[in-house]
């Protein structure tokens, strides 16, 4: 089936990859047919029968089975490749080669080592930095993810088919975008069925190729493509001002951080000299896997015959540099035991100052916070919950906003530590700050939102601390749980006509019970009770905490923050839960109509309860160590991780008593919660907030604000500033900043006509001008025969020409 | 003999311009059969330039490098190509003119040392595809073009001449001459079917441009002035000696020294300017004599080994003394030259603040020549710098490597943020293009040498390969922004807005193309971006920072056009047609090349580009 498939199994990825992206040109091309066909659909023949065979004006529902289809196959084959991977490993000591491929994507010139004779391939292949080359690569960590991301894609491919289904429409009415725009009309506009799938499995094959990927340059590619996929998913109301101006957002807010990873790219291109991921853990720690430690060194004197270095075992002054191992396996490796200063004269090695190393795991940091939505790039998560629900829960909480924590896993071996202890209280801050705000919203989705915010951060905070299976660990966990609340959530809006503040629903359990049980199943173990699998990443994570509180007290945040934020998603969650579906209905006209969403969107809960549930278990079930899926992941677990084995081994020794504490913790604010919501009716007021906490918490601790005070309008003015100096408008343009376009474009701007002034000394342009008009009077007074401004200007030119020419005889002269 | 490839040029030269004779047969009345004549000389124009390509691939092909690879063989490169070409003609029983070397060189004008000189590499001629295809493309899109059609399709046609002559010629002059005939159309296109203010904008067009053009005369008619004696083939100088000899009835011996030997030959001159970076940077030791007029590359040469520029036979140590004493090897030459050269294209990428005429000419001038205007004679700019400025005057450059890569940050930035003030369409997209042709002047400026040439390998790939996606992405936004006009009779991006419900074709071809000038991974304008950014980190951090941070105000500004155009509700656009069959035509080759060169840029185009730009890195690395 697949070419070589005996050989290198790792092919079943590369295929269960690609299989959404020819869904996703299939979808395309359709869709471009039939829009090339729409306006000739009246005029009959072929064109009319193509549109018709295209659905006509109703979208068609096999645009989205063939997604579904393909979905199922690409979960099928990770499953399968899973399995493989499991026993092939299991017997094999290592993963071997085949499961990790390249080729080369661009390169460059047969360039030669300088000194060496005409290249042989060993030549060629030392020289740093001669071809961009794509590949895949498979070891634990992207074989669970794998099969995580396309089982999770696949019960949200499901359940959109029901949740989706008004964009089977012919014509759908968009009452949110009517009332945004005070119309008395409704909005009106085709169903987007058939859209909506081409988008997700462009998402899911942007998502499963980063999975893949084995260099930075692919993982940058993907990073970017399932960005992109956000932003058209957020935005895919588009009649919507709000959903428009949000995908903007995310966009743009997310190309901060890609422009810290580009850079961090770029480092690693100019002094490592690949962007393999292997290659660059090989030159900057040795040997294979990246297990050898890192050498500062002092760099003596550099020549022709190489570079002569101090190896400073320390991190003493003068070591400002990093040691680089040889790109290429089979060069000797020298520094084997050299533990003492040593000074050595090599050829193959090479340097690279200690900071560009630091500003270069920072930069892909920078990567990983904007993806992941980390403070102080977290605002746009929360607004990206305009896009439909099933988008919230892949993107949004499952899949995308994971891509950060993956990456800093992924790329674990190539952080200074300084970098690490940036990560963890990064984290930290996030996890506090986000469920401060969770903890008073009353839109559904925003609470979830704020919520994963929360989570990344308490992932980001465990792999800052060293606690790289922990991490990672929650990542898959959290992926099943939250994906379960969003559909939760999804099923609930979905039941009550699209209403998702929590202040107008209520009472929801006894006409959803199956809705009401599963997302129970989710709050249970996002707060982290035992025996869900939240329980068992959770605790590892607060167990690395505490292993830091005792290792280094000083760090007094990093172990504070988590703890509160325990608690407080605990209160939040119940807070959400109860709200919705106990007490009295708060919206009885609402109520009445509420029924139990269709099978299709029920099973994919089902199913994502289960796996929310028993995902993470092992034997003994009440030994949290023993899960399978920790074990699994830790076999992926970079062997640069014993650096942090004084946090870890304290961790373990005080295992029972972070147990006792996490627990209370998550007691405690279940407790709150239930003693505010569970007891008694709580009315609609009482949701909202009147404290000067609680407002300064609804209002997200003013970031927004504060970020379009501070960046996007000093931006905004320095552009149309810069534009106004640059070329008077020959238009009335003034104040587009003052003016962003207003949502009902009924007050409408005429375009005067206006020539520029003469001598126009405010703008760049009208100084060129004048410069030229001055030349071209000059010359006229000159040459007053001569008519005609054409003729003027060459004779200007050409006196110009003779001038030059002057020049250059005195010059040769 | 018949010499094939002079036959292919001169038609892939030509051939517009026998359309545009032929279109002066038809009767004024058959409007219609003149478009579709022209249309149909622009795809014979393309289809003869992919010809090329393959004529061009097979040559690079079918010989082996030193390393038994193809592709990498000596005849990549075409100063071996064009070198050989000349010794061949000038030996004094003249060798049988090579069919398949992709050199067509002839004696123009004698008296002045002028050639009809034509070479093939792939920079020139990657550069020669995107112009037949744009061309085609706006041809395409002038069907709306009512008045005077024939004389419109007619001047569009002579610049099509004119550019693909530039893209293709070796000889200076030669090289002016298609320079300045493309001038011409494009002045009388703006100033007769622009728009309202299209006198000024036409005036403002000649006025820069020819600025420019003067400037690079002055360095023509500078360098004209080089002895090149000792870089040209001695056959040549023998005969000269003998003739004069004749001629003054002196022995050869006595006017041996008064030989002066001038020419325009690009190729020839070019080793000139890399012998004065020799001279100028103390390194004249290192300079040497070819064994062979087409000598064996080697790639990346040894640190401070020997760099063979004369031509074979020449007594280096006069030869060295010979060159010093001219005033070519001065300094202030050497700057004044390059300075000359460099404003002089940099008016036409545009650079800041020579741009100003840029946003005028756009938008006066109609959709099809805002395409050809962006898509293909601001690559003239960037193509001249990297063909004739640098080249030719290489100390200077490296002298001012840094000041160039400056200008091109400039560039980048400045106009990244102008965009974004703007609220006219076509002059938003006349900015961007500014701000993205900042990135073929970074990555030309990125110098490196030794055992990191690679480096700027990648920069000087990435601005080529800039070049071509911008020709892609900005002539395909032009006409996206053309078919927007139609429809809407104004470019003001305040009042647009909800073209997604009722065009959606339209929506998703300007989907992909936004993306693509946004630089979005998959897609062309991702890749040159990506390996100028590269490169720049390596040459440096500073210009480097700056550019990387663009990207956040590209973004910022596109998506900010897209939120104005295509999303949201409104009434005054709920009734615009989607495209026709005919405009959906015309932006499809764009959205398929904009992706597939996106993903495979080497498969399609890196490939046979690289070898030239081997050899040109190969040249200059080695002198630093």
């Amino acid at each position: 089936m697949i070419p070589g498939w005996e050989a290198t199994p790792g092919r079943l990825y590369v295929l269960a990859t690609a299989i959404p992206l020819v869904v996703t040109l299939l979808l395309a091309l359709a869709g471009m047919l039939r829009g090339w066909v729409r306006p000739l659909r009246a005029r009959g023949g072929v064109a009319q029968t193509l549109y018709w065979v295209l659905g006509g004006d109703v979208p068609l529902r096999a645009g989205a089975y063939l997604a579904v289809a393909g979905m199922t196959l690409t979960a099928l084959l990770s499953l399968l490749g899973l399995t493989l991977f499991l026993t092939q490993t299991a017997t094999a000591d290592s993963a071997g080669g085949c499961w990790a491929e390249r080729i080369d994507w661009v390169r460059v010139g047969p360039m030669v080592a300088p000194g060496d004779a005409l290249g042989t391939e060993n030549v060629a292949a030392a020289l740093p930095a001669l071809a961009l080359q794509v590949g895949y690569r498979i070891d634990a960590l992207t074989a669970v993810l794998f099969a995580m991301v396309a089982v999770v894609s696949l019960c949200i491919f499901v359940f959109a088919l029901g949740y989706m289904d008004e964009e089977t429409q012919a014509v759908v009415e968009d009452h949110e975008a009517q009332h945004q725009y005070h119309r008395h009309t409704p909005v009106r506009r085709r169903g987007r069925f058939g859209r909506f799938y081409l988008f997700l499995s462009l998402f899911c094959f942007a998502m499963l190729h980063l999975l893949i990927a084995d260099n930075l340059f692919q993982i940058f590619v993907s990073w970017e493509l399932v960005g992109v996929c956000s932003f058209w998913l957020i935005g895919f109301y588009q009649e919507r001002p709000s959903a428009s101006q949000a995908a903007n957002k995310a966009f743009i807010m997310n190309r901060v951080g890609d422009a810290g990873f580009l850079i961090g790219i770029a480092i690693a291109w100019s002094h490592l000299g690949t962007l393999n991921l292997d290659e660059i853990f090989r030159r900057l720690r040795g040997a294979e896997g990246g297990a050898g430690e890192i050498r500062r060194v002092q760099v003596l004197s550099t020549s022709e015959a190489g570079l002569e270095y101090v190896v400073v075992t320390g991190n003493d002054w003068p070591a400002q540099h990093v040691l680089l191992h040889p790109l290429t396996e089979q060069k000797r490796e020298v520094f084997r035991d050299a533990t003492e200063s040593a000074t050595a004269n090599l050829h193959d090695y090479t340097v690279m100052p200690y900071w560009l190393w630091l500003v270069m795991g920072l930069g892909i940091f920078l990567g990983c916070v904007g993806k992941s939505a980390q403070w102080p790039l977290h605002t746009w998560l929360p607004d990206a919950m305009e896009g439909p629900t099933p988008v919230s829960a892949l993107i949004h909480a499952a899949t995308m906003v994971a891509a950060g924590v993956y990456l800093v896993g992924r790329c674990f071996p190539l952080f200074a530590p300084e970098v690490f202890l940036t990560i963890a209280y990064v984290g930290a801050i996030t996890a506090f700050l986000a469920a401060t705000i969770a903890l008073v919203q009353t839109d559904i989705k925003r609470i979830l939102a704020y919520s994963t915010c929360s989570q990344l951060g308490l992932m980001f905070l465990a792999l800052g601390l060293g606690g790289w299976t922990a991490g990672l660990l929650h990542l898959v966990t959290h992926a099943f749980f939250k994906a379960l609340l969003f559909l939760g959530a999804g099923s609930v809006i979905h039941a009550c006509g699209h209403v998702q503040d929590i202040t107008r629903l209520g009472g929801l359990y006894r006409k959803m019970p199956i809705t009401a049980l599963t997302m129970l199943v989710g709050v249970l173990a996002i707060a982290g009770f035992p025996f869900l699998s939240g329980w068992y990443s959770k605790e590892r994570i607060l167990s690395q905490v505490m292993g830091l509180g005792l290792y280094q007290p000083e760090h007094i945040l990093l172990w504070l923050l988590p703890l509160l934020t325990t608690i407080m998603t605990s209160y939040y969650m119940f807070r959400l839960w109860l709200t919705v579906f106990t007490g009295p209905p708060r919206d009885k006209q609402l109520h009445d109509q509420v029924h139990e969403s269709p099978a299709v969107m029920t099973v994919p809960l089902l199913v994502l309860a289960v796996l929310s549930g028993a995902g993470a278990w092992g034997w003994p079930l009440w030994e949290v160590e023993a899960s399978w899926l920790g074990q699994v992941l830790e076999k992926a677990q970079p062997a640069m991780v014993r650096e942090f084995a004084a946090i870890t081994e304290r961790g373990h020794q005080y295992h029972t008593w972070t147990g006792i504490v996490a627990l209370a913790c998550t007691l405690v604010g279940a407790a709150a919660a239930y003693l505010w919501f569970g007891r008694t009716p709580v009315t609609a007021e009482q949701l909202q907030v009147r404290t000067l906490v609680g407002r300064f918490l609804w209002q997200k601790w003013y970031f927004d604000e504060a970020y379009e005070a501070i960046w996007v309008r000093p931006t905004v003015r320095l552009a149309s500033g810069i534009a106004a100096a640059d070329k008077r408008s020959t238009t009335v343009e003034a104040g587009i900043a003052a003016h962003p376009p207003s949502p009902d474009r009924s007050e409408e701007t005429t375009a005067e006509e206006a020539t520029p002034p003469r001598f126009d000394w405010g703008t760049l342009d009208g100084w060129l001008n004048s410069l030229g008009d001055a030349a071209a009077s000059g010359g006229a007074a000159v040459q007053q025969w001569q008519s005609g401004r054409l003729r003027l200007y060459v004779l200007t030119l050409a006196l110009t020409v003779v001038v030059l020419l002057a020049m250059l005889v005195v010059l040769a002269g | 003999m018949l010499e094939a490839d002079l036959i292919w040029l001169t038609i892939l030269i030509f051939l517009p311009t026998a359309t545009a004779l032929t279109l002066l047969l038809v009767p004024a009345r058959a409007a219609e059969v003149m478009r579709w004549l022209a249309v149909f000389g622009a795809a014979g124009t393309l289809s003869v330039s992919l010809c090329v390509v393959v004529g061009y691939y097979l040559l690079l092909d079918s010989r082996l490098d030193a390393n038994g690879r193809p592709l990498y063989s000596a005849w990549t490169r075409l100063d071996a190509r064009a070198d050989q070409a000349a010794s061949d003609a000038a030996q004094p029983i003249p060798k049988a003119l090579l069919s398949d070397d992709w050199i067509a060189r002839r004696p123009w004008i004698e008296d002045f040392d002028i050639y009809y000189a034509l070479g093939v590499d792939g920079i020139g001629l990657s550069l020669v595809v995107l112009t037949a295809l744009i061309t085609l493309t706006a041809l395409m899109a002038s069907w709306n073009i009512e008045q005077g059609v024939r004389g419109y399709l007619i001047l569009v046609l002579l610049l099509e001449t004119g550019v693909i002559g530039a893209f293709l010629a070796l000889d200076f002059f030669l090289f002016y001459v298609f320079y300045e005939l493309m001038l011409i159309p494009m002045f009388v296109l703006i100033g007769l079917w622009g728009g309202e203010r299209r006198r000024y904008a036409a005036f403002k067009f000649v006025v820069y441009t020819l600025t420019g053009s003067v400037a690079i005369l002055a360095a023509l008619l500078a360098w004209h002035t080089v002895d090149v004696r000792d870089f040209v083939d001695q056959a040549e100088v023998q005969q000269r000696v003998r003739e004069l000899a004749r001629e003054r009835h002196l022995s050869e011996s006595d006017v041996d020294n008064q030989v002066r030997i001038h020419t325009f030959d690009l190729v020839t001159l070019s080793k000139v300017g890399r012998a004065v970076m020799l001279i100028l940077s103390g390194q004249e030791h290192r300079l040497a004599a070819r064994d062979h007029i087409a000598e064996q590359p080697v790639w990346n040469q040894v640190p401070n080994g020997p760099v063979k520029l004369f031509a074979p036979g020449v007594d280096v140590a006069a030869a060295i003394a010979r060159l010093k004493a001219q005033p070519v090897c001065t300094p202030s030459f050497q700057y004044l030259v390059f300075a000359l050269l460099f404003v002089g294209f940099a008016v036409k990428v545009p650079v800041v603040p020579l741009h100003s005429w840029l946003p005028d000419a756009h938008v006066e001038a109609p959709t099809p020549i805002s395409m050809i205007l962006a898509g293909i004679l601001l690559k003239l700019g960037g193509y001249g710098i990297l063909r004739l400025a640098v080249p030719l005057c290489p100390w200077a450059a490296a002298q001012l490597s840094l000041w160039i890569g400056l200008i091109g940050v400039v560039g980048i930035v400045y106009g990244a943020l102008v965009a974004m003030g703007q609220t006219d369409f076509k002059k938003l997209l006349a900015y961007s293009s500014v701000s993205h042709m900042g990135f073929v002047i970074l990555g030309l400026a990125a110098w490196s040498s030794g055992g990191t040439a690679q480096y700027w390998q990648w920069g000087v790939n990435g601005a080529v390969f800039q070049m071509l996606a911008h020709g892609i992405t900005a002539s395909a936004l032009f006409f996206v922004v053309g078919v927007v006009y139609d429809r809407a009779h104004h470019r003001d991006l305040r009042r647009m807005g909800g073209l997604w419900e009722p065009m959606p074709l339209y929506c998703g071809f300007s989907a992909v193309l936004f993306f693509a000038s946004m630089g979005l991974p998959g897609l062309c304008g991702f890749v040159g971006e990506f390996f100028v950014l590269l490169s720049a980190w390596h040459f440096s951090p500073a210009l480097a920072v700056p550019a990387v941070l663009s990207v956040i105000l590209t973004a910022g500004y596109l998506l900010w056009t897209w939120l104005r155009v295509f999303t949201g509700v409104n009434e005054a656009t709920a009734s615009f047609a989607d495209l026709t069959p005919r405009e959906a035509a015309t932006l499809l080759p764009y959205v398929v090349l904009a992706i597939l060169l996106g993903v495979l840029p080497f498969t399609l185009v890196l490939k046979w580009v690289d070898p030239a730009v081997t050899g040109w890195i190969a040249n200059l690395a080695v002198l630093r």
